[in-house]
């Protein structure tokens, strides 16, 4: 808690791009707009029904992703069927599972992050085009008994996922 | 040396990513076209450059891993035991061609990392 607390004291004092504007930063119609800082602590998902989750961090900032955009596809018929584009919340994670429910089968994933459009957003100057503009990532789900989560850690020039907990 | 080079690591081995195949591909007309088909030496590289300088040309390129395939055929493992997909891309734009791109992929069935590297 106490280390809650703390994190929003920094936020209050004026995290931004660099985190070192020495006072509250208010956001004028120019500026773009700051990075989600790191409010909550993780939260476990032990024990919830099966589904697919996914947790984009950006390490870039030391923040998490929100406002990434991330589409969803799955492997259909010979190609790629684009099922959904959401949107990853203040916490990292979207609104939503990907997948839950009935929705949640077997099958080949994509998930395509539009990493280009997230770092511009929020004024990280970078190449044009940048080097990473749409990021797929391409997982399996063998068995829809079992929860699968996706987390992803990713900067302008990187990124690494791997099946989370 | 401007160009495109890759390399795979097996972080599941701790070993080179020897034997692998890897599609190249560059974005054109709206299509991806698969310039051609590689497989990586005992050292985890391919041979040749994935695009040699002669050849640089600023555009949206793609690396895709058959990590699927490595892991079942060498790594002697299960399908159902990946959690990456058979087919890993990367995307990656080349933006100024005097400048050289080397593209790593690090890889367990169950994770990928790749970064600009040199």
């Amino acid at each position: 808690m106490q280390q809650t607390l703390r994190r929003r004291g920094f936020l209050a004092a004026g995290l931004s791009l660099g985190g070192a504007a020495p006072a509250p930063r208010h956001v004028a119609a120019a500026d773009p707009p700051a990075p989600s800082g790191l409010k909550v602590a993780p939260s476990s998902q032990a024990g919830l029904s099966p589904r697919l989750t996914f947790h984009a961090i950006d390490i870039f900032h030391g923040a998490t992703g929100a406002g990434l955009k991330v589409d969803l596809s799955r492997y259909e018929g010979g190609a790629w069927k684009q099922l959904k584009t959401v949107e990853v919340a203040p916490g990292g994670r979207p609104a939503d599972p990907l997948l839950v429910g009935e929705a949640y089968t077997p099958g080949r994933y994509e998930v395509v992050m539009h990493v280009g459009d997230y770092f511009e957003r929020l004024g990280v100057k970078l190449p044009k085009p940048a080097f990473f503009s749409k990021v797929p990532l391409r997982i399996v789900i063998h068995d829809a008994s079992q929860r699968v989560h996706l987390p992803v850690l990713f900067s302008p020039w990187g990124y690494s996922f791997y099946r989370g907990s | 040396m401007a160009g495109i080079t890759t390399h795979v690591l097996d972080n599941l081995t701790g070993r080179p990513g020897a034997g692998m195949r890897i599609d190249f591909s560059v974005f054109e007309n709206g299509n991806w076209r698969l310039v051609k088909t590689l497989v990586t030496n005992a050292d985890g590289r391919t041979d040749q450059p994935v695009l040699p300088a002669s050849e640089a040309k600023a555009g949206d390129y793609e690396l895709t891993f058959h990590i699927g395939d490595y892991y079942t055929t060498q790594g002697k493992l299960s399908p159902e035991a990946l959690f990456v997909d058979t087919t890993m891309p990367i995307r990656f734009s080349v933006f100024d061609v005097a400048q050289h791109y080397h593209v790593p992929m690090l890889c367990t069935p169950w994770s990928c990392a790749t970064y600009r590297g040199s």
